[in-house]
C-alpha cells in the first residue's frame, strides 16, 4: 500500500471496517474450501506423463509422409523398401540422358529445375520388405547428420551461407536450431545374385535384372546440406513439427558406368511397389537430365509454379502448411512450415 | 543412389530429432515449474488427490499435443485448463458419485484423528463441491484459482480478464459460494 493510501487507511474507520469485513469473508471462504495437505511430486508425475506421451505416440497411426519414409528404416542401409528405394532411384536416374559407356563415368544427372509429380500415397504398399540391389560403398564415408550449436559452426561445417528472411511472420519465433548433413559420395554396383537372394528371403517376386545393369555402377554425389528450423521445443518425446524450416543443399549428381539411361529407367520403374502412374509421369519428364521430380501426394497437397526475378518457385500447398522449393546456381533451396503459401513465398524471395 | 537420401526428408528428420534431444527440455522445465500449481488447482476443486493427479496429467498431455512449451501463454493456459477440467469433473454426475463414495473420508488423515471430525469435514467438502457445481463457470473458476494460491495477475492471465476486475469478481464469487453452501445446508 502506498504511503498516502496507508495514511488514509490508518485514519479511516470506514475503510478499516470494510477491510475487516472482506478479510472475514475471505477467511470464511478459505475455511469452506480447505482441503487436507497434499505435497505434489512433480518428478514422479513427469515420469508418468512422459510414459503416456510415448504410448500415445507409439499408438498413433503413421502420417502419410512417414509411410513414405519408413520411420524405422535406418537411412543408410542398402536400399529401403522397394517402393521407397525405387522411387528414390527413379528420381535420381530419371535424368539419365546420356548413354553410359562401359568403364567410363558420365555425368548423367544434375538438376537445374524442378517438376511436381503427383502420386497417390495409397498406391504405395506398406510393406517392410528389404531388397538388396547390390554393393553400396561410401567414398570415404557415409554422410552424417548432426545438430549444430550455432550459425557460425553451421556455416563452417556446411560451407553454405546462413539464410535469413527479411522478416518472420506471426507465429514464427524463438531461437533457430541448425542441422548439417555432410557432403559424401556413394556408389551402388548392381548385383543380380544379391537381389535375387534378398527377394527369396523376403518372399517377393522380382523380374530378372538385365545383363546390362547387372554389374554396372551408379555414383551419387550429394550434400552438404544445411537446415535452419524455428519452433522446435526441444522435447525428446514428441515428433517435432517446426513452424519454419529453411533448407539448402548443393544439387546431387549421378554418374553412371555401364547401363544406359533407358535401361536404368525401364528397370527401376518396373520394380515391385512402383505405381504405374508414377512411372509414366517420370518417363514423361521432358528434360530428365536436368529435372528433379518432386513427388506430391495426391489429396494432401497441391502445387503451382511462380517465376519471380527469373527464378521458378514450386509452391506446395497442404492443409497444415505450405512450402516452396527452387533451384538456383547449383543449390536446391526449400522453405516450409505452418504458414500460408504467400508467407512462404515472401520468405523464399527475401532470403539473404 | 543412397546418397540421394542426403537431401530427402529422411535425413532432414534426423537432425531435427537430434536437435530436439538437447537439454534442458523446455517441456520438462515447464512441467516441473507448473505441475505443483496445476495439481493444486485441480485438488482444490476436487478435494481428491488421485482425481486431481489424473486431471493434471490430462491437462499436460493436452498441452503437449497442441502447444509449444515456449509459448508466453503456457502458464495461463495450464491454469485455466486445470480449473475448467476439474470443474467439469465435479459436474459429471457418475464420476462424482463414485468419487464421493470412495473419498468420503480422507485417507491421508492419521488413523488416530477424531472419526467424527473426519466425517464432518468430508461432509462439508461434499457440500462445497455441490455448491461449486451450481456456480457459474467463471465465478467458480476465479474462486478456485485464487484459493489455490494464484496471484491476482495469474488469475487474470488464466481467465483473460483485467487484473483490476479480479478483486470484484472474487468478492462476488465468495458471496455466491457462501449462499449456495448455506442454501444446501438449510435445505
Amino acid at each position: 500500500m502506498a504511503a498516502a493510501d496507508q495514511a488514509h487507511y490508518d485514519g479511516c474507520l470506514e475503510c478499516k471496517a470494510r477491510f475487516t469485513r472482506i478479510a472475514g469473508e475471505a477467511g470464511a471462504t478459505g475455511t469452506l474450501l480447505a482441503v487436507p495437505a497434499f505435497d505434489a511430486d512433480p518428478a514422479a508425475a513427469l515420469v508418468l506423463v512422459q510414459a503416456r506421451i510415448q504410448r500415445d505416440e507409439a499408438a498413433r497411426p503413421p502420417r502419410w509422409y512417414e509411410r513414405w519414409i519408413d520411420r524405422r528404416t535406418p537411412r543408410l542401409r542398402p536400399l529401403a523398401t522397394p517402393a521407397i528405394a525405387v522411387l528414390l532411384a527413379a528420381v535420381l536416374i530419371s535424368g539419365v540422358a546420356v548413354t553410359g559407356l562401359g568403364g567410363q563415368l558420365l555425368r548423367v544427372f544434375e538438376p537445374t529445375r524442378l517438376v511436381a509429380v503427383p502420386v497417390s500415397p495409397s498406391s504405395f504398399p506398406s510393406s517392410d520388405v528389404l531388397l538388396d540391389y547390390g554393393q553400396v560403398k561410401w567414398l570415404p564415408a557415409a554422410p552424417t547428420a548432426q545438430p549444430v550449436a550455432d550459425a557460425a559452426t553451421a556455416h563452417q561445417l556446411s560451407g553454405l551461407p546462413i539464410l535469413v528472411p527479411a522478416s518472420l511472420p506471426n507465429g514464427v519465433s524463438g531461437p533457430v536450431t541448425y542441422g548439417v548433413v555432410s557432403h559424401a559420395t556413394g556408389s551402388l554396383t548392381f548385383d543380380a545374385a544379391r537381389l535375387n537372394a534378398s527377394a527369396v528371403k523376403a518372399g517377393v517376386r522380382v523380374g530378372p535384372m538385365p545383363a546390362a545393369i547387372n554389374g554396372s555402377t551408379l555414383v551419387v554425389n550429394g550434400g552438404p546440406a544445411l537446415l535452419e528450423a524455428w519452433g522446435l521445443s526441444g522435447s525428446s518425446s514428441q515428433l517435432q513439427v517446426p513452424t519454419l524450416v529453411i533448407a539448402q543443399t548443393r544439387v546431387p549428381t549421378v554418374d553412371s558406368s555401364g547401363a544406359t539411361t533407358a535401361q536404368l529407367e525401364d528397370y527401376l520403374l518396373s520394380q515391385p511397389g512402383v505405381p504405374p502412374d508414377l512411372a509414366a509421369q517420370i518417363k514423361a519428364v521432358k528434360d530428365p537430365s536436368t529435372t528433379l521430380p518432386i513427388p506430391i501426394p495426391k489429396g494432401f497437397a497441391t502445387t503451382e509454379t511462380k517465376t519471380i526475378n527469373g527464378v521458378q518457385y514450386l509452391i506446395i500447398k497442404a492443409a497444415l502448411g505450405a512450402g516452396a522449393v527452387w533451384v538456383k546456381d547449383g543449390v536446391i533451396y526449400a522453405v516450409g512450415g505452418q504458414l500460408t503459401p504467400d508467407q512462404v513465398l515472401a520468405i523464399a524471395t527475401s532470403l539473404h | 543412389m543412397l546418397h540421394a537420401e542426403a537431401w530427402r526428408p529422411t535425413v532432414i528428420r534426423a537432425p531435427l530429432n537430434a536437435i530436439s534431444r538437447r537439454s534442458p527440455d523446455p517441456f520438462e522445465r515447464l512441467f516441473l515449474q507448473e505441475y505443483p500449481k496445476v495439481v493444486a488447482i485441480a485438488y482444490r476443486v476436487l478435494a481428491d488427490r488421485p482425481a486431481a493427479e489424473d486431471v493434471a496429467q490430462e491437462v499436460f498431455l493436452k498441452f503437449h499435443r497442441s502447444f509449444s512449451p515456449d509459448s508466453e501463454r503456457a502458464s495461463g493456459w495450464l491454469h485455466a485448463a486445470a480449473v475448467h477440467s476439474a470443474l467439469n469433473v465435479i459436474r459429471g454426475e457418475r464420476r462424482r458419485a463414485q468419487r464421493e463414495t470412495t473419498h468420503a473420508l480422507d485417507p491421508s488423515q492419521p488413523p488416530e484423528a477424531n472419526p467424527e471430525l473426519l466425517v464432518e469435514a468430508a461432509d462439508q467438502r461434499r457440500q462445497v463441491r455441490r455448491a461449486l457445481r451450481r456456480l457459474p463457470e467463471r465465478t467458480a473458476a476465479v474462486l478456485m484459482l485464487r484459493y489455490s494460491g494464484l496471484s491476482y495477475a495469474e488469475v487474470a492471465t488464466a481467465l483473460r480478464i483485467r487484473v483490476g476486475n479480479v478483486g470484484t469478481l472474487l468478492r462476488r464469487a465468495e458471496d455466491a459460494l457462501r449462499k449456495e453452501v448455506n442454501r444446501a445446508t438449510s435445505s
